[in-house]
C-alpha cells in the first residue's frame, strides 16, 4: 500500500513540476494546486509509528481507566487532521489564485508570462 | 503577570480586523479602532517583554490546557517579544502613515481588516511553538498579504503580484510537505520536543536522529529563504514592493521578510543545525574554529553562509545600480537580510545576538525610510532620482528624518545600525569566518553610497527640472501631518536602539541565550524534567559534543 501511495505521490509531484515549468499561468496555477495534493498524499505515509521512537511509540489517544486499545494500535490521526486543516486553506488559496488570474486577464488582456514580462518598472 | 495573557496577541489582531470589517465604509471609525488596538498590541508586547526579561521567565501557554506534545503551545519568550515590540512598533507607525498617503479608494475597500488580518499571522508566528501552526500562520499572514498587494487591482499590480503569489504557494506546498516529513520521523512537532529530541540523539546511547532529518532541514530553509528574501529566492521581492501602496510596502519591508528570518533563528540554532552550534551554554567558552578550509559546517550551515555571503552582496549592488528610491530601498531590504543571516548561519551565542539587534533595527528603519518615501511620493508625484531634488529647501524636517534614518542603516557609530553590524562582523573574524566578515563591511560601504545616492539627489541637489519658484509656491501643500507622526515615532525608536544600545543588546542576549541553549525552551515549555532526563543521561556527553564538531 505504502509503495502505491509513493509511486502515485512521485506522478503527481511530475505532472505538477512538469506544469509549474509552462510559460503560461493557468497551467502554473494548476501546478501549485497539484504540488500542495501531493504533499498531503506524502503525509497521509506518515500515520504510522515515527522512525525514531523516543517516548511516542503508539499515536497519542488516551484510553480510558482499565480499558485496552486493540491489539493492532488504531492508525495515528495526526496526520490526517494535518491533511484536513491544509485541504481546507488550499481551497481558499485556490480560490483567490483564480480570481487573481481572471482579474489579470482582465487588467492585461493576456497570461503569457513572457508578455506580462514586457510589462517592465522602472 | 499571568501567561495566558499573551493569547492576546493573537486575539487583538483578529478581533480588530473582524470589527474593521463590520465597520466598512466608516474610514473614521476604522482608524480610531485599528489605532487604538495597536497602541494597545504595543503597550502589551512591551509589558510582557520586559516582565519576561526582569523575572528571567518565558510565559508559556498551552493551547485548551492540553499537555505540552500534544496540544499547540503559545510561547513568549525574549526572541519572540523582541521582534514583536519592534514590529508592535512598525505597525502602529506605518498605519498612522497610511491616513494621508494612502489612495481614498483603496482604504475604502478592505485595507483596514487586511492590515490587522496580516498583523495576526505575523504576530501568531513569532509567538507559536508548534511548526505546524507556524504553516497555518503563514498562510493567514499571506493571504492577507496576497489581497494588500493587490489592493486596488492596477494594471501595474496585476502584471507583478503573481510571481510572489506563485512562489509563496509552492512554498507553502513545501512547508507541508516538511512538516510531515518531520511528524513522520520524530513524532512531534512542537518546537520543544523536536529540541528534546535531537538533543537526546547527540547522546551516546540516545537513538540517531534518521538520516533525512538534514534534507528535510534544508528544504525548510528553501521555504523560510522564500519569505525573507535569500540569495536564489528573492526576485520577487522589489518588482512586488514596487506596485503597491507606500504605507503597505513599509509595512512588509519591516516584518514579512523577517518573519523568514525569525524562523530560521528560532528554529535551526535550537533544533536543525543544533548539533552545530557552538559554545552552546553562551558562558564564554573558547570558540571552536573553523580553520580547516573556508567552509568547515555542516550542509545547513554552508548553505546558510554561501546564501548570506550572496545575499549581502548582490543585493547592495542592485540597489546601486537603481535610481528609484523606493526601488532602491527594495532591494537593500535583501542585502540588510543578508547581515541577519550571516549571523544566524555562525551558529553561535554571539552571531544570534548580532542577529537580534540587527533585525530589531533593520525593522524600525527601513519602514522609516519608506515612509520618508511616501512623503516624497506626496509631494512630487514621482520617486524618480533624475526628476526629484531640491527636497530639503522644501522640507527641511523630513531630510533630517531621512538623514537620521539612512545612517542609522549604514551603521554610523551613535546610530543603530552600528552595533548590530559590529556584534556581527565581530563574531565573523571570531569564529574564522573572515571572508565572510570581509563581504558585509564592502556591504557596508555600497550601503553608504546608495544612500547619499538617495540623499543628494533627492534633497540636497537642486532640481533637476527646473520648475518655476511660483508654481511650487502656490501649488497646495499636501496634508502630510499623520505622516510624519509615523516617521517621528520610527526614528525615535532608532535613536532609542542607536543611544539605548545597552539596553537592546541585553535583551539581545537573553534571545541569543534562549535560541542556542535549548534548556530554557524544553524546560519553560516541557518542564523541568523533560531536560534533567536529558542531563542526567550523560552530563558530560553535551559539553564534549562541541569538540567533536568538525
Amino acid at each position: 500500500m505504502t509503495l502505491l501511495l509513493a509511486i502515485c505521490v512521485a506522478v503527481i509531484f511530475g505532472v505538477s513540476i512538469y506544469l509549474m515549468l509552462s510559460r503560461e499561468l493557468k497551467a502554473v496555477a494548476m501546478g501549485v494546486f497539484l504540488f500542495s495534493h501531493a504533499a498531503h498524499m506524502s503525509i497521509l505515509s506518515m500515520s504510522r509509528s515515527p522512525i525514531i521512537a523516543t517516548g511516542i511509540k503508539t499515536p497519542p489517544i488516551l484510553v480510558g481507566h482499565g480499558e485496552q486499545l486493540a491489539n493492532r494500535p488504531p492508525v495515528d490521526p495526526l496526520p490526517q487532521a494535518l491533511i484536513l486543516t491544509s485541504i481546507v486553506i488550499s481551497f481558499a488559496v485556490m480560490a483567490f489564485l483564480l480570481t487573481l488570474l481572471v482579474l489579470t486577464q482582465r487588467r492585461a488582456g493576456t497570461l503569457e508570462v513572457d508578455l506580462l514580462a514586457k510589462e517592465q518598472l522602472p | 503577570m499571568n501567561p495566558d495573557l499573551i493569547i492576546l496577541f493573537i486575539v487583538i489582531p483578529m478581533a480588530t480586523g473582524l470589527t474593521t470589517l463590520a465597520l466598512r465604509g466608516h474610514v473614521v471609525l476604522q482608524r480610531i479602532v485599528g489605532t487604538t488596538s495597536l497602541v494597545a498590541n504595543l503597550l502589551l508586547a512591551l509589558a510582557c517583554l520586559v516582565y519576561s526579561y526582569k523575572t528571567d521567565t518565558i510565559l508559556v501557554t498551552q493551547m485548551g490546557d492540553w499537555p505540552a506534545p500534544f496540544g499547540i503551545s503559545i510561547v513568549f519568550d525574549a526572541l519572540s517579544g523582541m521582534v514583536l515590540v519592534a514590529g508592535a512598533m512598525v505597525s502602529l507607525a506605518c498605519y498612522i502613515h497610511s491616513f494621508s498617503t494612502l489612495e481614498p479608494d483603496v482604504e475604502r475597500g478592505f485595507f483596514h481588516p487586511l492590515w490587522h488580518l496580516v498583523m495576526f499571522g505575523i504576530q501568531l508566528s513569532f509567538i507559536t511553538g508548534d511548526l505546524f501552526n507556524l504553516f497555518v500562520a503563514f498562510e493567514i499572514m499571506l493571504m492577507a498579504s496576497y489581497a494588500l498587494l493587490t489592493l486596488g487591482a492596477t494594471r501595474k499590480q496585476m502584471t507583478q503580484s503573481y510571481k510572489y503569489v506563485m512562489l509563496n504557494l509552492l512554498a507553502s506546498g513545501i512547508f507541508v510537505l516538511c512538516a510531515g516529513l518531520i511528524y513522520g520521523m520524530t513524532g512531534t512537532l512542537n518546537y520543544a520536543d523536536l529540541a528534546r529530541i535531537v538533543a537526546q540523539a547527540r547522546l551516546v546511547d540516545g537513538s540517531p536522529l534518521p538520516v533525512g532529518f538534514n534534507a528535510v532541514a534544508v528544504l525548510l530553509l528553501l521555504v523560510f529563504g522564500c519569505k525573507a528574501a535569500i540569495f536564489p529566492l528573492w526576485f520577487w521581492l522589489p518588482d512586488t514592493y514596487y506596485t503597491c501602496s507606500v504605507s503597505i510596502a513599509a509595512l512588509f519591508s519591516g516584518m514579512l521578510t523577517k518573519v523568514g528570518v525569525y524562523a530560521i533563528a528560532r528554529l535551526y540554532p535550537m533544533i536543525f543545525a543544533a548539533d552545530l552550534v557552538t559554545d552552546p551554554l553562551g558562558s564564554g567558552q573558547s570558540f571552536v574554529q573553523a580553520s580547516d578550509g573556508v567552509l568547515a559546517g555542516g550542509v545547513t550551515q554552508n548553505l546558510l553562509l554561501i546564501a548570506a555571503a550572496f545575499t549581502m552582496f548582490l543585493g547592495v549592488l542592485g540597489a546601486v545600480s537603481m535610481h528609484n528610491i523606493r526601488r532602491i530601498l527594495a532591494i537593500h531590504v535583501i542585502s540588510q537580510v543578508g547581515y541577519m543571516i550571516f549571523g544566524i548561519a555562525l551558529l553561535t551565542h554571539g552571531g544570534v545576538r548580532g542577529c537580534m539587534i540587527y533585525m530589531v533595527q533593520h525593522m524600525v528603519v527601513k519602514s522609516s525610510l519608506f515612509l520618508c518615501c511616501g512623503v516624497v511620493e506626496k509631494h512630487r508625484k514621482t520617486d524618480d532620482l533624475d526628476k526629484l531634488g531640491g527636497m530639503v529647501k522644501k522640507t527641511p524636517w523630513l531630510a533630517t528624518l531621512f538623514f537620521v534614518a539612512a545612517m542609522s542603516l549604514v551603521g554610523l557609530p551613535p546610530l543603530s545600525g552600528f552595533f548590530g553590524k559590529y556584534v556581527v562582523i565581530k563574531e565573523g573574524f571570531l569564529t574564522g569566518y573572515w571572508w565572510l566578515a570581509v563581504f558585509a563591511l564592502m556591504t557596508g560601504l555600497l550601503t553608504l553610497l546608495s544612500m547619499l545616492k538617495i540623499f543628494c539627489y533627492c534633497f540636497w541637489y537642486p532640481s533637476a527640472e527646473a520648475e518655476p519658484a511660483t508654481v511650487i509656491a502656490t501649488a497646495p501643500r499636501p496634508r502630510v501631518a499623520s505622516a510624519y507622526v509615523g516617521i517621528i515615532l520610527l526614528v525615535a525608536s532608532a535613536l532609542f536602539i542607536g543611544f539605548g544600545a545597552e539596553v537592546v543588546n541585553g535583551y539581545a542576549d537573553r534571545a541569543a541565550d534562549i535560541a542556542t541553549n535549548p534548556r530554557h525552551y524544553v524546560t519553560a515549555v516541557l518542564g523541568e524534567e523533560a531536560w534533567l532526563h536529558i542531563e542526567n543521561a550523560d552530563t558530560t556527553e553535551i559539553a564534549h559534543s562541541t569538540e567533536v564538531t568538525p
